[in-house]
């Protein structure tokens, strides 16, 4: 079942088009990727999908429903963080949950809102003032109010922003939690690509308003050629070796004790056999292929 | 889901410190001003009475609570407006500045429930003023003056009669609270409009005081303009303290307070439904 399809969504500024024709698809249990430069139209696609701006035309979709005709049922449904997480400061972070909670109908109970915060680390924290707060622990706070209602979806806008490693790395268990545990689907909108390689399943990346790219972030990062490290004491021969194949050109860089080369990732067996019959001792081989690379690749002309 | 809506907002306006700044500053204003009329009310109204003085001899208890609650209300009348439009100019705006537009309007409320929400406590704000302002002066002018006739001194002097005095303060406090929400229905419309909250609190103002010297300047191209005034009808509390109370002019002047609030709250329904979140 899809959870989320956007059709044609544009969202347009004058002559600026921040979305321009956007399609996007998030099936059930998905953690979707969200990817794209600063600017290319992630939280406004993500603001348009909360209703807090309308589209220029195109149609958004949420469990089956028009967003314009069922926005109030939809929204039931969905916790989200959108951008900056902000708060009522003046407010301590109990008394902002039991405020949004009211609005969403959660249980507002004090185990309800206590049983959340601690899902943050922030339970011990609950009455002080949310001005007293880190950045960090306000992003938290973000995400326990998103998920207070229960929400089937959830729709984090760059959640890790301005966290440290931990924090980053607390956010990212706390998602496959999520998914893994608590089966719900999510949007993760980021320009932080480990951040999607090491969570999503599927992603979407976009830049200037439109989708590039769409699918499985495995087939995503295995997708074209790999930067694979052929460490060995014998580089002079391995070159020796590659003159004579097609893979000869494909050599990027030698060290001491490393040969650094381009390769489809069906050709590494094959010139790891060639290497193996012309007597050349391998230590190791290291394929990597960086979402990042392929990031860059797609998007280079803005970034 | 309205009722639901409306708590959370007045949970929100009554946890903001410049909530009680209003009820803080009429909270001290009024005792002093009873007490001060208590000591030197006499040459207050001697000086105010002095030109008839000499035609007229004035007997009995007149610098009492109910001419004190008179007075203090004629006076604070004036400051009340800036005090009014702290909340109501801020009820909308403020969520634009701190960036909250993005926590409320991503729940499954409608817009219009929370905006309707948002004026209704403005408005609950207003009235809990009002009867602030009506209580103190009404309880400490009584405890500390007591009760008698009330002298209004205007274009004519009017006394009013001590037993016909109560229902009349009831009235203009009532009439009053009309005013005053209208004010800060004007500060809830420039509210919808930005996203700071001192442009609809300065604009405000600013509408009063224009209105105001329109309302005042006595020249013909304005005579088409005043009766549609907000300003020109915001003393319509006076026609209360006249005898006989003209009621005409009064319904009018409540009227055209009335439509004024209408029309700002549809306007700003229309500008938040409309209105794409940025902030």
């Amino acid at each position: 079942m899809n959870v989320i399809e956007l059709r044609g969504l544009q969202k347009h500024y004058g002559t600026f088009r921040a979305v321009d024709g956007l399609d996007l698809t998030v099936r059930q249990g998905d953690v979707y990727g969200f990817l794209g430069p600063n600017g290319a139209g992630k939280s406004t696609t993500i603001r348009m999908m909360m209703s807090l701006i309308r589209p220029t035309s195109g149609s958004i979709t949420v469990f089956g429903e028009s967003l314009h005709h069922h926005r109030e049922k939809i929204l039931r449904r969905i916790g989200a963080i959108v951008e900056r997480p902000d708060f009522y400061n003046y407010l301590s972070a109990f008394k902002n949950l039991e405020l949004v909670g009211r609005l969403s109908g959660a249980d507002v109970s004090r185990t309800n809102i206590m049983r959340v915060l601690g899902m943050v680390s922030l339970d011990e924290r609950a009455m002080s003032k949310v001005k007293t707060y880190s950045h960090g622990m306000k992003q938290r706070l973000g995400i326990a109010q998103a998920l207070l209602h229960n929400p089937d979806l959830i729709v984090l806008d760059e959640p890790t922003t301005g966290l440290d490693p931990q924090g980053m790395k607390d956010i990212r268990d706390l998602i496959l939690a999520l998914s893994a545990d608590h089966k719900k689907t999510i949007l993760l909108s980021s320009h932080i690509l480990p951040e999607v390689e090491l969570t999503a399943n599927r992603m979407v990346i976009i830049n200037k308003g439109k989708a590039v790219v769409e699918g499985l972030v495995n087939d995503l990062l295995n997708a074209g050629k790999m930067k694979v490290t052929i460490e060995t004491d014998e580089c002079a021969s391995v070159r020796t070796a590659l003159s004579t194949t097609p893979w000869g050109g494909r050599i990027t860089g030698v060290t001491e004790h490393a040969v650094i080369m381009q390769l489809d990732r069906a050709e590494i067996a094959s010139v790891i056999q060639h290497l193996s019959a012309s007597s050349i001792h391998i230590n190791s081989v290291v394929p990597v292929r960086s979402l990042e690379d392929y990031f860059l690749s797609l998007t280079s002309e803005v970034v | 889901m309205m009722l639901a809506a409306l708590r959370v907002e007045l949970a929100k306006v009554f946890s903001k410190w410049r909530t009680y700044i209003g009820f803080i500053a009429v909270g001290l204003l009024i005792p002093i001003i009873v007490l001060a009329m208590g000591k030197e009310g006499n040459q207050y109204f001697s000086f105010a009475t002095q030109a008839l003085s000499q035609a007229f001899e004035f007997k009995g208890n007149l610098m009492n609570g109910y001419t004190v609650a008179y007075i203090v209300f004629g006076a604070l009348y004036i400051h009340i407006p800036f005090l009014v439009t702290l909340v109501s100019g801020d009820i909308l705006a403020g969520e634009a500045t701190s960036g909250t537009y993005r926590l409320i309007f991503t729940r499954p409320v409608k817009r219009s429930t929370i905006v309707t929400a948002k004026y209704i406590a403005s408005m609950l704000y207003v009235n809990m003023m009002i009867v602030w302002m009506a209580i103190l002066a009404m309880v400490l002018g009584v405890a500390f003056l007591g009760t008698g006739e009330i002298v209004v001194i205007r274009s004519q002097i009017t006394i009013i009669a001590e037993h016909d005095a109560l229902w009349r303060f009831v009235l203009a406090y009532g009439f009053s609270a009309l005013s005053m929400m209208t004010v800060a229905s004007i500060a809830f419309l420039c509210s919808s409009l930005v996203e700071n909250s001192i442009g609809p609190i300065m604009t405000t103002m600013a509408i009063i005081i224009v209105f105001t010297i329109i309302s005042a300047i006595d020249l013909p191209m304005f005579d088409v303009i005043r009766p549609m005034l907000f300003t020109n009808h915001m003393t319509g509390w006076k026609l209360l303290f006249d005898d006989p109370v003209p009621w005409p002019r009064v319904f009018t002047s409540a009227s055209v307070l009335v439509g004024h609030m209408v029309v700002c709250f549809v306007a700003a329904q229309i500008i938040m439904q409309r209105k794409d979140i940025l902030t």
